[in-house]
């Protein structure tokens, strides 16, 4: 692993880490707005994930639940309006005044962001456990064995 | 109604997701995904109910007007065709419940999961009121079906699914790029916009975006010279996913096409449609001829029948367009039960090769009969299904005086029987084979028996409701080929 090899490239990753989940917040948080959203942020956490990976650092692990969480969250949101007869995918804007932070204007597309993201996050994680995976030659044996 | 659409797209995903986190309890798995399927097929009955009471439903997603956000349309059309295609995918998924334990079964982990992905895709597909959202479908049913191909990674498989996946990537980027193409003329990518802006259009520009999009969804429907890699493909996958791929997949393309090129009014290519019916038609009953696997000689079949749905296209008259319609109905539940009986006949023979089986009619009437049905539905004898269809498709072509057409499609329509007559000889008459390696466990027999069956009366079913089914498809053709119908519904 190239971490206990090499002390650049741990700190490095580990100093980028916290960095980059403050921006990949900002952009969840953003992207109602302006530029960013749940797949700009799934990908920002996503490339923290894999320079983890590669440098051997610890990762997330369970794609699977990211995944399903992912997909339920989403899917819930974007059905939930039918139920009080509001057109699918239909949003709902919350604003309400907090002490210290002032008006926040919110809405029901932040848990579909945040559901989109959980996709994106574990999409990538199946990817770096499939590649991860021993090599397999033709006769279904592991390279290597023998 | 609001619901009801709704729940076509929801149901499937949401159990897809549900069931791909239990995916390692089978039972549980299992409930999921037919719960998923089944209330998206019932409410599929339930928009093709309302939609014949009250007419064409449309549903702006998240409130957006047709300008700025998503569509999706009931129309005629898609109330027709969807609820087909979405209890095809129930039944086959019962088959491949009651299959799951045999050697030829799919990985039920995985398959599940993906069927309901791609029956949310499906819907979308059908719905859909614009040309990106078509895209976004198309993707979702491709991606979910790399999956279902290639699963279980067998040497055969991935090499097949090489091409399939290189021929698939490769029209998606067409059709993105013909995305940009109608933008950049029209600054809309909705149907219903487009359907006054394209016929605004300069004669080259407008032919430019029919052709553009022909071999878009031609590549997709297996179109000659288009359709290389369907027969290498789709034999390789499990049975269950054949059978779905078979009776959906390249009717998709179809559809899609039935839909913009008759919306857009699409007159001036119909020649060349035509055309390359004529050619589809009958180089895919001769390729069948030439193969000697049950599922290879299927395989083919699907490219010849395209051409008989596109001929009905291509002649763009109020006739062709019911008949092309019809002939879609037909085809997508008797393929798929061609295919479940190619399942059923492997499992029973341990292979699909004409030359390794033999006597299945003595043995086992029962497949026999399930096979005999759709077989001569296909091939177009009264009184079933497959008839009716034909005749529509060939009474369209007489009306309209496209005689050379008329003879190429029956030359095709011989030379399908002959290849199922090539199955009948090699798997149910004839001697015994010499040894007969059935592999084990031999699954859930009654249960794989039972979808069949249930797919076979669904054929039948067709059959006898023919009448009224042609009158509907004439209402759909009538409602396609007056977008301002579809204008006013989507426009209001």
């Amino acid at each position: 692993m190239i971490a206990t090899r090499s002390p650049i490239v741990r700190l490095a990753i580990q100093t980028a880490t916290p960095i980059a989940i403050v921006l990949g917040t900002y952009l969840l948080f953003a992207g109602h707005n302006r530029p960013g959203g749940g797949f700009a942020a799934g990908l920002v956490f996503g490339a923290v994930v894999v320079l983890r990976t590669i440098a051997g650092l610890q990762r997330p692990r369970h794609a699977d639940t990211l995944i399903a969480v992912g997909v339920v969250i989403a899917v819930a949101v974007a059905a939930l309006p039918v139920l009080w007869g509001d057109p699918f995918l239909d949003m709902k804007i919350v604003e309400t005044t907090v002490p210290l932070l002032g008006k926040i204007k919110t809405g029901s597309a932040l848990p579909f962001d945040i559901g989109v993201m959980a996709i994106v996050v574990g999409l990538i994680v199946a990817l770096l456990d499939g590649l991860s995976l021993p090599t397999v030659d033709d006769t279904g044996t592991e390279a290597g064995a023998a | 109604m609001n619901t009801v659409l709704t729940l076509m797209l929801v149901a499937p995903l949401l159990s897809a997701a549900l069931a791909f986190a239990v995916r390692r309890h089978d039972q549980l798995r299992d409930a999921l995904t037919l719960a998923g399927l089944g209330t998206a097929a019932g409410a599929s009955g339930v928009m093709f109910a309302t939609v014949a009471a009250d007419g064409p439903f449309v549903l702006r997603v998240g409130g957006w007007h047709p300008e700025l956000g998503i569509v999706l349309v009931a129309d005629r059309f898609a109330a027709l065709v969807l609820p087909v295609a979405l209890a095809i995918i129930f039944v086959v998924e019962l088959f491949a419940i009651g299959q799951r334990k045999t050697a030829w079964g799919s990985n039920p982990e995985l398959s599940g999961p993906m069927m309901g992905v791609l029956t949310a895709g499906v819907s979308l597909a059908m719905l859909t009121g614009d040309l990106f959202t078509l895209f976004v479908a198309f993707e979702l049913i491709l991606v979910s079906s790399y999956v279902l191909l290639t699963h279980q990674g067998q040497a055969a498989q991935l090499r097949a699914g090489m091409t399939y996946v290189v021929m698939n990537l490769l029209a998606s980027t067409l059709f993105l790029f013909g995305l940009a193409y109608v933008y950049a003329a029209t600054g809309t990518v909705n149907l219903a916009l487009l359907t006054e802006r394209i016929p605004e259009l300069p004669d080259g520009v407008r032919l430019g975006i029919g052709a553009w999009f022909f071999v878009v969804f031609g590549t997709k429907a297996a179109v000659f010279p288009l359709f290389s890699w369907l027969p290498d493909s789709y034999p390789t996958a499990p049975t269950t996913i054949t059978a779905v791929f078979a009776g959906l997949l390249t009717k998709i393309g179809i559809y899609a096409m039935i839909r913009f090129h008759t919306l857009m009014g699409m007159d001036q290519l119909g020649n060349t449609m035509l055309i390359i019916a004529g050619v589809t038609m009958i180089v895919g009953a001769l390729g069948a001829l030439a193969q000697s696997h049950v599922k290879r000689i299927l395989s083919f079949h699907i490219i010849s029948q395209i051409g008989y749905m596109l001929m009905g296209l291509g002649l763009f008259t109020a006739a062709g367009t019911a008949g092309a319609i019809l002939f879609l109905v037909h085809h997508m539940p008797v393929k798929t039960v061609l295919f479940l009986v190619g399942g059923l006949i492997e499992n029973d023979q341990g292979t699909g090769r004409l030359d390794r089986t033999g006597g299945l009619a003595r043995r086992r009437p029962l497949i026999a009969a399930l096979f005999a049905v759709p077989a001569l539905s296909l091939a177009g004898l009264p009184p079933f299904s497959g008839f009716v269809a034909k005749f529509a498709v060939i009474s369209a072509g007489i009306e309209a005086r496209a005689t050379p057409w008329v003879v190429l499609a029956l030359v095709a329509g011989a030379l399908t029987l002959l290849s199922m007559t090539k199955i009948w000889l090699g798997v149910f008459w004839g001697a015994d084979p010499d040894r007969v390696s059935v592999r084990r466990p031999p699954g859930n027999r009654p249960m794989m028996l039972a979808a069949t069956g249930i797919a076979v009366a669904g054929t039948l079913t067709i059959s006898a409701l023919a009448g009224p089914l042609f009158d509907l498809s004439v209402d759909a053709a009538e409602d396609l080929r007056d977008p301002e119908i579809y204008r006013t519904a989507v426009l209001r």
